[in-house]
Order: C-alpha cells, then sequence, then structure tokens
C-alpha cells in the first residue's frame, strides 16, 4: 500500500468516526488548555534572564549584602519654574511622606526628608533638608536652591543639576517572586491624587520597578486590546478568501483550538507571560489559518467541480498532509532554535509556537475533516479572476525566464552590498517606547539625570571594620573620579562622600576640610556618630555591611547600547585589576550591565540557533523533496527574502537586534512552506509528464491561490504583532511582515523562473 | 509581693467589669508593668550586642552603660554609654538625656577628636549601631510614649499574657502599632511592631529575666527578629548592678568634656 492510499484510508476512517474524532478531539483540548491558568505573572527584567546567568548573579550578590536594588521613583517637574517654589517643595514633601506607606518599602529619600546638618561651634543638628515648607520666603528658597546645589548627595540623585526635576526614590524590600503590581498601583494612585491637587506640577511614576512592572503591564495591555482585533480581522479574512460561512466557522475553531491547548501547555510547562509569549498564538494562528485555507480551499474548489463533500476533503487530505505536515515541521524547527539563545522568554515563546504547530498540523488532519464532513457546507467558491491573473503571471514568467533571474539577481547584488553597514547591538532603554507614559517620564528623566536605573559596585576589604581605612576611602574617590570621567556615568555616590562630609561638618563646615582624615579611629568614630544621628530609614545598612567590611558604591548610568555598556565594563574591569589592589571586587554590576550583556550573549546563541534551524530545514526540504538539485534549488528562494528584508532594514537603521535574529528566526519556517507547496507540486507535475510552461500552469492553479491567501494571512499576522506595545515585538512584527511578503512575490516571480531553467524536463 | 497585689487589683478590675474601657485598662496594665520596673535609682551594667544577618554571619559590638532614673513623670532617664569595640572607637561616650515625646539631647565624646559634639537630630526611630534596635525601643515599655488598648489575654509559653495594644505619640516615630504581650508578674514578654505602612516590621523577644534588688525584673536579653530584611539583634545585659549611689554630676554635660581636657 503505498503513502497516498494510506493517507485516504485514514481519511475515511476519520470520516467514519467524524463524532468521536469531534468530541476526543474537544474534550483533550480543553484538558490541555486548563493549563492556561498556570501561566505565570511575568517577573519583570528578572523573569528575562535565567537564573544562573552571570551578571544576574551579580546582582543577587550584591543584594545579599545590601538590599533589593530596585526602587521606586517619582518624577516631579512643575510645568514653569524649577523645584525651588512652596507648593513644589510642598508636593514633595507630602508625596515623601505619603511614599511610607508603599508597599514593600524600606526607605524614602527626596530632596525634603534629605538629612542635612547644620554647625553652629560643636552644636551638630541633623535634620530634614527641607522643614516647616508653608514659612519658606523667597529668600529661603533661593538660599535653599544654593545649599542644594553643593550637596553631593542631593544632585543628581534626588534634585536634577538644572533643579528643574525632583526625585522621590522609594528603596522596595520585595519578597521573591513577588510582581511590582502593588507598589506600582500605590503610585499611580498617588500621582493621580497629587496631580489632581497640583494642577501645575508634573509627577510621574519611573525607576527598575515601573521598568520591571512594564514588562507586566505591557503584556497584559497587548493581550487584551490586540488579540479581539485580530481575531475579527481573522474572521472577515478567511470568510472574503473562502465565501462560506460554515468553512470559515472551520477554520476559526481550528484556529482557537490550535491556540488555546498551546497556551494551555505553556502554564503546565510553567512558562511566564512575557511579552514575547503575546506573540505566539498571533503565530500560531497565522500556521493554522493557512493549513485551514489549504485544506478547504482546494476542497471547496473539488466540490464546485462536482466531487460529493467527503470525497473533496478526503482528496483534499491526500494533496495536503504532505505539505501541512512539512510546514508545521519546519516552522517548529525554525522557531526552535531560538533555544540557542538565553532569554527565557523568548525560547518559551518558541517552545509555545512549537506545540502550537503540532496542534495546528493534528487538528487540520482530524477535526477539520470531521467537521467539514459533519457541518451543512455549500460551495459558491469562485477564484476565476485569480487564477486568470496568475495565469498570465505564468505565461508572462515564462517568456521572460531569463530576464526575471537577472533582474532579481542584480537586485540582489546591490542589496547585498547594503549589509555590510549592518552591525548587532542593543538598546534596552527602548524597550519600552511605545509605552506613552514611560516615554513621557523617560523624556524628562533621561536628559537631566542620564536614565532612571543604578550600577553598584560593592568594595571589599576583606576586613571587619576596614573601610574605616583612609587608604580604602582614598581608593573609592579614586574610583570614583575616574569613574564620572567616563561617558556611561552620569554620577556616583560612595560612602567616602558621607565621611568627607562628616570631616567638614565636624570642623565648622569649613570647606577645607572636605577630605579624607587620616586617622582611621576619627573615621570610624564618624560613621558611629553618623548611625546615630540619623532617623528610621536613613541609615547607612544599604551601602555598607554590619561589619564594615565593604562598602557598595552607587552609580548613575547613562543609557547605553550593548556594545558602549560591554566595552565601558570591560574599562571598569581593567581598571580595577590595575589600580584597585588591595581592595578587591566584582567589577560593576545592576540593571544597565545585565541587560546589555544578556542581548550581546543572546545574539550569539541565535546565530548558532539559525545555522541550526537552517541546515536543518534545507536538509528536510530535500529530503522530502527526495532530490538534491531541487534541495539546492529551494535554498534560492529561502535566502533571498532574508537578504531583501535586512536590505529594506538598512533604510531604517543600521543596527541589528536580537529582536531582528528573532525575526529570521520564526519566519524560516514560514518562508520555506510556500516553496515546499510549490516544490511538490512542480514535481508532481513532472512525473505527470506535464511540459515545463504546462508544469508551472499546473503548480499555480493548485498552490499559487493559497500560497497567496497564506501569506496575506502571515502579512497581516505580523502587521497586527507591530502594534505591539513592546518595542522588540514591533521590530519582530514589521520585520516578519517584509520578510513574509518579499518571500511571496519571490516565490511567484523567481521560484518559477529558476524551475524552467534548472528544473527537470518531463 | 507588691506585684501580686498588682495582679489581684487588675484580676478583680477585670473580673468585676469596673466601668474601665479597654483603652483605660491597657494604659493602666502598662503604667503598672512600667512602675514595676522603677526604683533602681541607678544602674551599671556591660552590654554585648550580637547583629545576625540572613546567611547567619555574625558581628559583635560590645559597650557598657550607666543610668540615672528620673523621677520626673514628664521627662526621662539619662544615660551614658561608653563604647569599647570595635577598638577604633574605643573610648567614645555618649550622653544621653531622654525626653518622652521629644527628640532626646545627646552629647557625644569622640577620642580621635577630642571633642564633646551636641547632636540634636528625630533620631529616635533611627537605628542603634546599625542593629534592628532602634533608639525608641530601650524604652519600649515606657508608657508615656503610646497610646493603649486592651485587646485580650493569651497564653504564651505556658503563661497567661495581656495582650496590649499601642500606638506611638512621638510623630518621628517608626511605628504605627505594637501589640506587646505582657505576662501576669507584668513583665514585657514580646512585641510585634508594625511599620508605617502598617505591615509587621519586627518582633522583640525580652527573655532571661532576672529579680533585682527581690523587686524588679529585668530582662538580661532582648532579641530582635527583622521580618522584612531578615536580619536579627541580640542584646545582652551583664554585670547588672542597681542602685550603687553614682553621681548625678556624671550625667552632665560638664563632666563629659573633663574627658576631652
Amino acid at each position: 500500500m503505498n503513502f497516498e492510499n494510506r493517507i485516504e484510508n485514514f481519511a475515511i476512517t476519520i470520516l467514519n468516526h467524524r463524532i468521536k474524532v469531534i468530541f476526543s478531539a474537544i474534550i483533550l483540548i480543553i484538558l490541555i488548555s486548563s493549563g492556561i491558568r498556570f501561566l505565570e505573572t511575568p517577573s519583570g527584567y528578572r523573569g528575562f534572564v535565567q537564573d544562573d546567568f552571570k551578571y544576574y548573579q551579580d546582582i543577587l550578590e550584591l543584594e545579599e549584602k545590601y538590599g533589593n536594588i530596585d526602587v521606586l521613583t517619582y518624577v516631579i517637574k512643575p510645568n514653569k519654574g524649577d523645584i525651588f517654589q512652596k507648593d513644589v517643595l510642598k508636593l514633595i514633601d507630602e508625596l515623601t511622606e505619603a511614599s511610607w506607606q508603599t508597599p514593600y518599602s524600606s526607605r524614602v529619600s527626596s530632596i525634603t526628608n534629605h538629612q542635612f546638618t547644620e554647625v553652629d561651634g560643636d552644636d551638630i543638628s541633623i535634620d530634614n533638608f527641607i522643614i516647616n515648607v508653608d514659612e519658606l520666603t523667597k529668600e529661603n528658597l533661593s538660599n535653599l536652591r544654593e545649599l542644594a546645589k553643593k550637596e553631593d548627595s542631593i544632585v543628581n540623585f534626588v534634585m536634577s543639576e538644572s533643579t528643574n526635576v525632583g526625585l522621590i526614590n522609594i528603596n522596595l524590600e520585595m519578597p521573591e517572586d513577588i510582581a511590582f503590581k502593588k507598589p506600582i498601583d500605590f503610585a499611580w494612585n498617588q500621582k493621580m491624587i497629587f496631580e489632581k491637587k497640583y494642577p501645575d506640577i508634573f509627577v510621574g511614576v519611573a525607576g527598575s520597578a515601573q521598568f520591571s512592572h512594564n514588562f507586566q503591564s505591557v503584556a497584559e495591555a497587548d493581550a487584551s486590546k490586540m488579540y479581539p482585533g485580530f481575531l475579527l480581522l481573522i474572521i472577515i479574512l478567511t470568510y472574503l478568501l473562502l465565501r462560506s460561512v460554515m468553512s470559515s466557522l472551520i477554520a476559526l475553531l481550528v484556529i482557537i483550538f490550535s491556540i488555546l491547548p498551546s497556551l494551555g501547555s505553556a502554564g503546565w510547562f510553567g512558562f511566564e507571560a512575557q511579552p514575547p509569549l503575546i506573540a505566539a498564538p498571533i503565530i500560531i494562528l497565522t500556521i493554522s489559518l493557512a493549513h485551514a485555507i489549504h485544506m478547504l480551499s482546494i476542497a471547496l474548489t473539488n466540490m464546485n467541480e462536482g466531487m460529493s463533500k467527503n470525497d473533496a476533503i478526503i482528496d483534499s487530505l491526500k494533496i495536503n498532509f504532505t505539505p501541512i505536515f512539512l510546514t508545521s515541521f519546519t516552522t517548529g524547527v525554525g522557531i526552535a532554535g531560538l533555544n540557542f539563545g538565553n532569554i527565557p522568554a523568548y525560547s518559551e515563546m518558541a517552545n509555545t509556537v512549537a506545540v502550537g504547530a503540532a496542534f495546528g498540523f493534528i487538528l487540520s488532519v482530524t477535526l477539520l475533516p470531521a467537521l467539514f464532513s459533519l457541518l451543512p457546507i455549500k460551495s459558491n467558491y469562485k477564484e476565476s479572476t485569480m487564477l486568470f491573473f496568475l495565469k498570465k503571471l505564468a505565461s508572462l514568467i515564462y517568456k521572460f525566464k531569463e530576464r526575471f533571474v537577472i533582474i532579481i539577481s542584480l537586485i540582489c547584488i546591490y542589496v547585498f552590498s547594503l549589509l555590510p553597514n549592518l552591525y548587532f547591538d542593543d538598546y534596552f532603554g527602548s524597550y519600552f517606547d511605545r509605552v506613552p507614559e514611560w516615554v513621557e517620564v523617560k523624556d524628562i528623566v533621561d536628559p537631566e539625570f542620564g536614565s532612571s536605573f543604578f550600577t553598584f559596585a560593592d568594595i571589599e576589604t576583606n576586613e571587619p571594620n576596614g573601610i574605616t581605612n583612609p587608604e580604602y576611602l582614598n581608593k573609592l574617590d579614586e574610583f570614583e573620579n575616574w569613574l564620572v570621567q567616563q561617558e556611561s556615568v552620569a554620577d556616583v555616590s560612595t560612602v567616602s562622600d558621607v565621611v568627607k562630609n562628616l570631616h567638614k561638618n565636624m570642623n565648622g563646615g569649613s570647606e577645607e576640610y572636605y577630605k579624607i582624615p587620616e586617622n582611621k579611629a576619627l573615621i570610624a568614630q564618624y560613621f558611629l556618630m553618623y548611625e546615630f544621628s540619623v532617623p528610621y530609614g536613613m541609615d547607612l545598612k544599604n551601602q555598607m555591611t554590619a561589619d564594615k567590611s565593604s562598602s557598595r558604591m552607587l552609580i548613575r548610568t547613562n543609557y547605553s547600547t550593548a556594545i558602549e555598556t560591554v566595552e565601558f565594563n570591560k574599562e571598569v574591569n581593567l581598571w580595577i585589576e590595575n589600580n584597585l589592589k588591595p581592595f578587591k571586587t566584582k567589577g560593576v554590576a545592576g540593571i544597565p550591565i545585565m541587560m546589555p550583556h544578556l542581548f550581546t550573549e543572546n545574539t550569539n546563541g541565535l546565530l548558532l540557533g539559525l545555522l541550526f534551524s537552517f541546515s536543518f530545514i534545507i536538509l528536510v526540504v530535500g529530503l522530502s523533496l527526495r532530490s538534491l538539485r531541487y534541495g539546492i534549488i529551494s535554498v534560492i528562494p529561502n535566502v533571498v527574502p532574508f537578504i531583501l528584508g535586512f536590505g529594506i532594514l538598512t533604510l531604517f537603521t543600521d543596527m541589528v537586534t536580537a529582536s531582528h535574529q528573532v525575526a529570521v528566526l520564526i519566519s524560516i519556517g514560514l518562508v520555506v512552506d510556500a516553496t515546499i507547496h510549490f516544490l511538490s507540486k512542480y514535481q508532481k507535475a513532472i512525473s505527470m509528464k506535464l511540459e515545463a510552461d504546462e508544469a508551472i500552469q499546473y503548480c499555480f492553479k493548485y498552490v499559487g491561490y493559497p500560497i497567496i491567501i497564506a501569506s496575506i494571512c502571515l502579512f497581516s499576522g505580523f502587521i497586527f504583532l507591530t502594534q505591539s506595545l513592546f518595542f522588540n515585538n514591533f521590530v519582530i512584527g514589521g520585520m516578519c511582515a517584509i520578510i513574509i511578503i518579499i518571500a511571496l512575490l519571490i516565490d511567484l516571480l523567481l521560484l518559477p523562473a529558476l524551475l524552467l531553467i534548472f528544473g527537470k524536463k518531463a | 509581693m507588691k506585684n501580686i497585689i498588682l495582679v489581684l487589683i487588675i484580676l478583680i478590675g477585670t473580673k468585676l467589669s469596673i466601668a474601665e474601657s479597654l483603652e483605660e485598662k491597657g494604659y493602666n496594665i502598662a503604667k503598672l508593668s512600667y512602675e514595676s520596673g522603677r526604683g533602681f535609682t541607678d544602674m551599671i551594667s556591660d552590654q554585648l550586642m550580637i547583629l545576625i544577618d540572613p546567611k547567619g554571619n555574625k558581628v559583635t559590638r560590645e559597650i557598657s552603660a550607666k543610668s540615672l532614673e528620673n523621677l520626673d513623670p514628664d521627662d526621662g532617664d539619662k544615660t551614658i554609654t561608653y563604647f569599647e569595640t570595635p577598638k577604633d572607637v574605643e573610648g567614645t561616650v555618649m550622653l544621653s538625656h531622654t525626653h518622652i515625646n521629644e527628640d532626646d539631647d545627646q552629647w557625644l565624646y569622640l577620642p580621635a577628636l577630642t571633642r564633646v559634639k551636641r547632636i540634636s537630630s528625630s533620631n529616635k526611630s533611627g537605628s542603634f549601631m546599625g542593629s534592628e534596635v532602634a533608639f525608641e525601643d530601650f524604652s519600649a515599655g515606657d508608657y508615656r510614649k503610646y497610646k493603649w488598648k486592651y485587646i485580650g489575654e493569651e497564653v504564651y509559653e505556658g503563661d497567661l499574657c495581656y495582650v496590649l495594644e499601642s500606638y506611638p505619640i512621638y510623630e518621628n516615630s517608626g511605628y504605627t502599632r505594637r501589640v506587646g504581650l505582657t505576662d501576669e508578674l507584668l513583665r514585657a514578654r514580646k512585641i510585634d511592631f508594625y511599620d508605617r505602612k502598617g505591615e509587621l516590621l519586627k518582633t522583640v523577644f525580652f527573655e532571661n529575666y532576672n529579680l533585682y534588688e527581690d523587686k524588679i525584673w529585668m530582662a538580661d536579653s532582648m532579641k530582635v527578629e527583622n521580618h522584612q530584611n531578615k536580619n536579627a539583634t541580640i542584646f545582652q545585659w551583664q554585670n547588672r548592678k542597681l542602685n550603687i549611689g553614682l553621681d548625678k554630676k556624671d550625667f552632665e554635660k560638664s563632666s563629659l568634656m573633663r574627658l576631652a581636657d
């Protein structure tokens, strides 16, 4: 019994037991889909990295010593003037007080509660920098402005150098595996309250806590805003393409039943609903839709030509079984290449799509024929205009085959010359550039402060009380002075600043004492005194260990690209190696260091994944066509769309990010589908002893239309993905859409011409 | 004997349901508890403070202290603290005139500077030497610093205890609420502290009670567990002596100045 007969038997069995097939499919789907409830809420940027990632481990070690690094920041900017106005300071004062109520908060710092020391001989008074706002005179305000500008720990930390923007920083001590929703909701509520009370002052929410929360809010917003519209589009599209309400309904059922259990599996696997996962249903949807269209359009054509409903679907299954299997398989394999990267969110998305591709295949060959046979379907399927156009196109290609090949080759060569301009980089500051609320705040913070992120360095002495050693503090100073000269650094704060300030204050406030004293005991006594004199939440515990053997530097970093960050990190390590002895550090750590390294390493992994997926797919295509010649011919239409796609990218940017690579891995399995359909039909035509021009006409008649439809579905799917608030999804959607549309053109124009020139003749 | 009579009074009060609100009852128990620890006139002790981080690493600090009881119902005691370790702070002395609901007066003698500095700050809520103990915790039993409420009774480590809720009066306090257990001998046994956002911050356990002068129970160990940052601090009193006739003049700024000369 040959393969076609086996498929026919399989199809007949399905149709004979159609009710059983439908019920068991539905029960199985409900069972698997129930896993959706286990999909975890994204844990922000922490969920974006693997736990054992070196730069994340650095952060965890730092947190173990000095507490959680996450900060929730209010950004306060009056519409007119600077922050030294009564109502602005009043707002900051009130919001600072209210901020102690923030869930999980451990300390709150702002210009108003900054601990300011006043000296009068041997009387030292330490108090909030700004008290009794109501009684401040104009003169007081301008005095305060001048004083604030001189305080190292105010400028660039709770107030911008221009004095135009104030910050309230709230340190959060988050329990493990708890998302930022509670503190963020609290903060947004405060923002509303205070903006209402002070309509002329802008209050924004920023900081790593908001950054982290964006992962969650963006995923939620995308899911609730994109999916319904997309579903509607698909319903309209299927109806327009199939002209049959029942057939559209079948297509829709197959699509939904492919998506739900894949998300269910993602839940059972314990995946997180990070923004990249949002793309998974859209990709699964387009694959299943393409399957359904291939199956249904041929079945409907068959019915038009007089076949009975059951015969029509059995025939369609015979024609489509192998291509549908292959396309599901290549899509799964292609996207599985993402597992070579090191961002779990992308691997999880890829594996969800791979599962979805499997469901898409299984349902298209079981549930779909069963439903088709059961439901009342009338075919008024017309494809005459399209078919007429395709016929014309086929003869045109036959006539001018060499010219088609030459023109497209020339375009390719030109575009190829543009590609060397491209370089790999990433810019984590842009992830949420499509979230208006985030951009609004970012546009205020970044020019004034560099960014709202901090980097840290844990500098160890390896002996208890070692940090009171003047040699150590001078070394910190030296490191600080070097750091502030680096382009990636906006400002630095260390415990040596605290000591210098104390030394000055203990010597009548004289500026000439703003330096590290030479006496270790004196420094130790200063620290003791300082620890005694600050209130709740103002101590140095987040800057030094209890045994005073090491201290933490706080570095405010400017946004930098991945390349700049990796370079900066290298230079820092070099400086440390050459200059820091005898003290020790593991180097700088923090979100601005971790994220760029994550993407740099991910890029390298993805390149390997690309190599894997590509060779595997080419191999599968070659094997399935059982021909080296067609295997080689198939490489061309599968490579050219990517070359042209990246050529088009150079019109917008030369920076190739991880997202562009992800786009390649997603689309490679899809691009290859059309080629498989086309080549398998061509082979069949040749085996039917058709002449070359007839063979091309045959291909266009049987797969031209489905290829166009499938490409339109994929294209619309990816265009929808560009609506995502997550910048990376936007890039992936745009890139995939471009590649898919180019691939369609190549399959319709170049592939037939190539087959005419290099293909086997009957 | 005095204690037993007090307890009887309270118990009778409870049983007879004399018109006494829960607030008054809480206040009365707190007041009796506070007063049962008074009458020491003056006191000296050595103190050991052990800081324990979440990983179990320990740091030990040694200090010794003198205190002078202040009988003024509207004012706090006077204390002198001598810092002994780490070695770099040896010889540092702090004199405090504590006040009930205002900032304390503090003078610090720094031997490396050979000067006395007067420090005024709202530091009562601040950490004591980087520990989980705040200055305001040292007078946790002073009924005058809180508003009280009697909640009920609870058995703790086999002893029946009054459950008292208290709310700080001092405006810069780091707490909004405390829930404490006071046993029938009027000894505070355990207090839960709730932070400014109303969440459980830490629990203080008073342990190793010893009877001094045959009438005053004093806890010679205080264990603090911070539930938020998972750090802990153990405070131990050793060589505690009461009523030894210290010179009141020692507790004035001028005597601290003498060290500087």
